[in-house]
């Protein structure tokens, strides 16, 4: 039987997938529901974004936008909610902009996780907040917003005029303090083209995948600072003092990593062991 | 305290969410299908009422407010909808090629920066001041660049040092695949944790979600035994 099916080695290298699946599911769900709490490092880059934070000043008009759908908003509303409370903390004035059309609900899950930091500051909607919902649909639509904001947006997301707010403050692109901008790359590079080239203050929380081509971006000044996935949103919850789901979610991060490097080792030992028996038998 | 929405909410999402993760169990299965065509459904509904919402705010108020040239703007916009007519469809190409030519216009003048020349600043470093690990990351970069560029050299026969110098590309390119997996099975896998952690805080969603997952696991699983996979699922 071992010899005909090719015996454990063979087994290592074809196991069946839905035996990963099934094990990713139990890896992820188990420290979630009882986390143990491992230690975790803060990179320099989140420092540096925490930096950046740090520099906000009182009535500072920042644009929160949110790049992202409802699947990418779970990997980074860590660092969302924590970039959110720092803001509220130092008393940032927050413009809500959305490219995506499932993320215009986000703001209010936002503001919900923030409450009681808003209510603390006593946050006003139009003094303090504007929720502008989907307004980035396309490229035209952000270079419109930096090139004559008051033109093309004259209404928040529920239909009520943005005269009278904050925003009445805005004209172009240099009339903004800093652009916060949480993606997983729908108008990113529209951001970047035509606000953030041009000088306005820039940083970017992103998903992993988007990591690889944003930090250039870092290294050459255009975005000041980046804060990285969810691992990023939980160095930040650490920095600020304030355990949020990113915190709790780097249990289930480290096991999912520690298990695709054991299945990645017992594939390859079997195929190796595999192979090389069938060279073997083959003489 | 949790009212009756909420929990349906929670109940039906993580039933239906469960349902898309029956994918892999490796066969077609009417759980899927019902809730990969949901959400088509809901998705579709949702771009429509807010694509038509940002087409109220930026245009037809606008006109109202004497803003007369986005008439235009609609004119175009009603002319792309021709494109389902098969005897005037060509009438969309005029629209269609007003919002490629924007687009061009607006991406040439920037992409240059951002998709190019930012890109080669990036590895443009000092190399003999600052810290002992700034120097080291920013030599890694230059040195890695140089010896990967050298691979991608094909008018020119490789031998010699430029033959080292491209074998030696093409390991460091296998590294910088090997990262950027890495770097997508995080990505990947945070966007799972992030989604199990929507249904896992707070507490009282765990049971919805164990639940749903034992739920859907066990249906599939029967159906497949009693032979009903095939016969349940529509064809595509």
């Amino acid at each position: 039987m071992a010899d005909e099916s090719g015996g454990i080695m063979k087994l290592m290298a074809e196991y069946d997938r839905r035996y990963v699946y099934l094990i990713l599911f139990l890896v992820v769900t188990i420290p979630l529901l009882s986390p143990i709490g491992m230690p975790i490092s803060v990179s320099p880059d989140t420092r540096q974004y925490y930096g950046i934070l740090q520099q906000v000043q009182p009535g500072d008009k920042v644009f929160f936008t949110l790049n992202t759908e409802f699947s990418g908003y779970n990997e980074i509303q860590s660092g969302i909610i924590a970039t959110m409370r720092v803001l509220v903390e130092k008393n940032a004035r927050i413009c809500f902009g959305v490219a995506h059309v499932e993320a215009t609900s986000i703001p209010e899950l936002i503001l919900k996780a923030v409450h009681d930091e808003l209510e603390a500051k006593d946050y006003q909607y139009g003094r303090d907040y504007v929720i502008l919902g989907y307004v980035m649909p396309n490229e035209a639509a952000v270079a419109a917003m930096a090139q004559d904001f008051q033109g093309s947006v004259t209404q928040d997301w529920l239909g009520r005029p943005i005269a009278g707010t904050f925003l009445d403050e805005i004209d172009d692109w240099q009339d903004w303090d800093l652009i916060a901008d949480f993606t997983t790359g729908i108008q990113t590079t529209s951001l970047l083209n035509h606000f953030a080239l041009r000088g306005t203050p820039m940083i970017v929380n992103c998903i992993g995948v988007m990591i690889p081509s944003q930090k250039p971006y870092v290294d050459t000044g255009v975005y000041l600072a980046i804060l990285q996935s969810m691992r990023g949103g939980a160095e930040l919850e650490l920095l600020i003092g304030h355990p949020g789901p990113g915190l709790t979610a780097m249990d289930a991060f480290t096991f999912g990593h520690y298990m695709l490097i054991l299945f990645i080792i017992i594939g390859n030992v079997g195929y190796l062991g595999y192979t090389r028996n069938a060279q073997r038998r083959a003489g | 305290m949790t009212d009756i929405i909420e929990i349906s909410v929670v109940a039906v999402g993580t039933f239906l969410a469960m349902s898309m993760f029956s994918t892999l169990y490796g066969k077609s299965n009417p759980l899927y299908v019902l809730a990969e065509e949901s959400y088509i459904g809901f998705a579709t509904g949702l771009t429509i009422i807010w694509n038509i919402d940002y087409i109220w705010k930026t245009g037809i108020v606008n006109i109202m407010g004497g803003d007369w040239v986005l008439i235009f703007s609609l004119i175009l916009g009603a002319m792309m909808l021709f494109r389902v007519h098969p005897k005037y469809s060509y009438v969309a190409r005029l629209p269609i090629a007003v919002v490629l030519g924007a687009q061009f216009g607006l991406s040439l003048r920037t992409i240059i920066f951002s998709g190019f020349t930012q890109q080669i600043q990036a590895t443009i470093r000092p190399l003999f001041s600052g810290p002992t690990r700034t120097l080291l990351y920013n030599w890694t970069i230059v040195i890695c660049v140089i010896f990967m560029l050298t691979f991608f050299f094909y008018t020119v026969e490789m031998e010699g040092l430029l033959g080292t110098s491209a074998k030696f590309g093409e390991y460091l390119l296998y590294i910088a695949f090997g990262a950027v997996f890495a770097q997508t099975f995080m990505g990947r896998l945070g966007l799972f944790v992030g989604f199990m952690q929507s249904y896992t805080i707070p507490d009282w969603e765990t049971p919805y979600l164990i639940g749903s997952m034992l739920l859907v696991l066990g249906l599939v699983v029967y159906m497949d035994r009693a032979g009903l996979l095939e016969k349940l699922t529509p064809e595509e």
